[in-house]
């Protein structure tokens, strides 16, 4: 009740500070729900039936352009033994929703590798050639989509033939012609290729025999540790932020309760002199602490869901999902941080002297 | 009567910047159960430490408090604190109320650093005092006498062996002494409670069945 009515009390101090611990909860929360994005991203390209990427040597950072001659890398992948299809694919980026999509141009008949459940199309076809275009959910939802669409891009007219369940390798799909032919390619190209062996036993000789071909060759494993490896310095970046931010909680925690204790010396004097023991105070202290960190967690809550609704509606194709062990865990730092920050004026008050407290003006 | 609290050969010196300032020196004093004293002086003759030594809120420099008939003397916080809790009240000149909370959680909060029960007994000692009506208000809405008397209802609910009273009057009109000096009074006639009162007014001293002069640190009569 005491720490509950000095928090009242003093309502302009106390918000500042529930209000550091929020902003340090919701921080956390919104930069680890934000990660949720390269997952979705890698979930999405490597959920194809295949087992291979193929790119040319260098490796390019961005899947984006014709790096290789299509219809030529085809001939020589299918040269190799266990390689039971050679599926190309061009990256190329379309404005639509607002924001550049990156495109999946690829051939009809190896829609079915894209379609890795029965019911990937949920509403129209798969492409069939010419000015068509998939779209996924996401992107039919966000840009208000609709079948049959007519939408102008590079020059051409595109029609919207199929919406594909979102969870699909692209937002967007072409046909590889079309695509290469709105680039003016002299001959099709494709930005890599997805391989499927002839069985699991295959891939590994396959990948090998590919590198002979001075080809970057990895399974899609690979490919998904490689964007998890991308993730991991992302998580130092973010811890890096996170422990900042923490930092800075700490330092206002430490600050508040810190002048807390200073402004309440003679009370604390007041209570010694009633009864209270060192013990009585420390826990006095504490409470008040714990009730500004508690506030400030729940208030940490509210600004990262709000801050989330905020986002995802100025980039509504972003993914920002937060597990709820990440709640779990913000609220574990923001109480170990209060803790910590309370933990040393919390031991001055515990060993002010009642007499000196008294006297205190 | 038996004695209920002693100092013996209590000396106190005050440090700063390594100057020793003497507040007391070898004051031997006896209480006893049930004795209402008032201890008289001037300003800075040392009251105010002797009721601190008392209470064990502070430590003498040389000699002994025995309170209850254990010497404080090596003992810990905890132990100090144990003492000052089980027989110990204090009344403070400017009150020492704590102001964010209402007059009725002033009183309940010396129960509960104690771990008694609260119940209505806030309420009731409230009532003997005549604050029952204003029970919920906050401390800077009371008028200085009342807020006296909500003091001394905290320094009481807890039943003291001893009530420790340093200028309980200090700050108050004559209306408002008589009522605080009647109040205390009857708690000591009604109930035998043992009071040491601090005070530098002679009206207020005679209130006392027994009266202490002190100078320059030193116990001079009584």
């Amino acid at each position: 009740m005491l720490p509950l009515a000095n928090i009242l009390s003093r309502k302009v101090r106390s918000t500042i500070s529930v209000l550091a611990v929020g902003v340090g909860v919701a921080l956390f929360l919104v930069l680890v729900g934000l990660t949720s994005m390269l997952h979705e991203i890698a979930d999405r390209a490597t959920n194809v039936d295949a087992d291979i990427m193929v790119m040319p040597a260098a490796g390019p950072a961005i899947l984006l352009g014709g790096g290789l001659p299509a219809d030529k890398t085809e001939a020589r992948l299918r040269a190799i033994s266990g390689i039971r299809e050679a599926i190309p694919v061009l990256c190329w980026t379309l404005n639509m929703a607002g924001r550049d999509q990156n495109v999946f141009a690829v051939r009809p008949e190896d829609w079915r590798f894209f379609a890795t459940k029965p019911d990937a199309i949920i509403e129209g076809r798969p492409l069939a050639g010419g000015y068509e275009m998939i779209i996924d959910t996401r992107l039919q939802r966000v840009g208000g989509y609709t079948l049959g669409q007519k939408i102008e891009r590079l020059n051409h007219t595109f029609t919207i033939v199929g919406i594909a369940r979102e969870g699909v390798a692209g937002r967007v799909f072409v046909p590889l012609n079309t695509l290469n032919e709105c680039l003016q390619q002299d001959a099709r190209r494709a930005t890599f290729f997805y391989v499927k062996a002839d069985g699991p036993e295959a891939v590994k000789s396959v990948c090998d025999a590919i590198s002979a071909m001075k080809l970057s060759a990895f399974t899609l494993d690979e490919y998904y540790a490689r964007l998890s490896n991308l993730l991991g310095d992302m998580h130092l970046v973010i811890g890096g932020v996170v422990t900042v931010a923490g930092f800075v909680c700490f330092l206002v925690i430490l600050l508040t309760v810190y002048t807390m204790v200073i402004e309440r010396t003679r009370e604390i004097g007041i209570l010694k002199g009633i009864g209270a023991s060192r013990s009585q105070i420390f826990g006095l202290v504490l409470a008040e602490a714990g009730l500004i960190a508690a506030a400030g967690i729940v208030v940490g809550f509210l600004l990262t869901w709000i801050s989330r609704a905020v986002i995802l509606d100025l980039q509504p194709l972003w993914t920002i999902e937060i597990p709820p062990v990440r709640f779990a865990y913000a609220a574990a730092l923001a109480a170990m941080g209060t803790f910590l920050g309370a933990l040393h004026p919390a031991l001055r008050a515990a060993r002010q002297d009642p007499v000196e407290s008294l006297r205190y003006e | 009567m038996a004695t209920i609290i002693e100092t013996r050969g209590v000396t106190k010196v005050y440090r700063t910047d390594g100057v020793g300032t003497p507040a007391l020196r070898g004051v031997d004093l006896s209480v006893r159960q049930g004795e209402f004293l008032s201890v008289m002086g001037p300003s800075g003759c040392g009251k105010s430490t002797l009721l601190y030594l008392l209470g064990l809120l502070d430590r003498p420099t040389e000699g002994s408090v025995v309170l209850a008939g254990t010497d404080t003397k090596g003992l810990g916080d905890g132990e100090r604190t144990r003492l000052r809790r089980a027989h110990i009240g204090f009344v403070f000149q400017r009150f020492n109320l704590l102001p964010t909370i209402s007059a009725e959680a002033n009183v309940a909060m010396a129960l509960k650093l104690r771990g008694l029960p609260v119940g209505s007994v806030p309420r009731d000692t409230l009532a003997a005092v005549g604050l029952d009506a204003k029970r919920y208000r906050r401390p800077n809405s009371l008028s200085v006498g009342e807020q006296q008397r909500v003091a001394i209802a905290r320094a009481l609910v807890t039943r003291p062996t001893v009530l420790l009273a340093d200028e309980p009057t200090g700050n108050l009109d004559s209306e408002a002494s008589d009522r605080v000096l009647e109040l205390v009074a009857r708690f000591h006639r009604e109930l035998g409670q043992t009071i040491v009162l601090i005070t530098h007014n002679e009206q207020v001293a005679a209130r006392a069945g027994r009266l202490v002069r002190m100078r320059d640190g030193r116990i001079v009569a009584g």
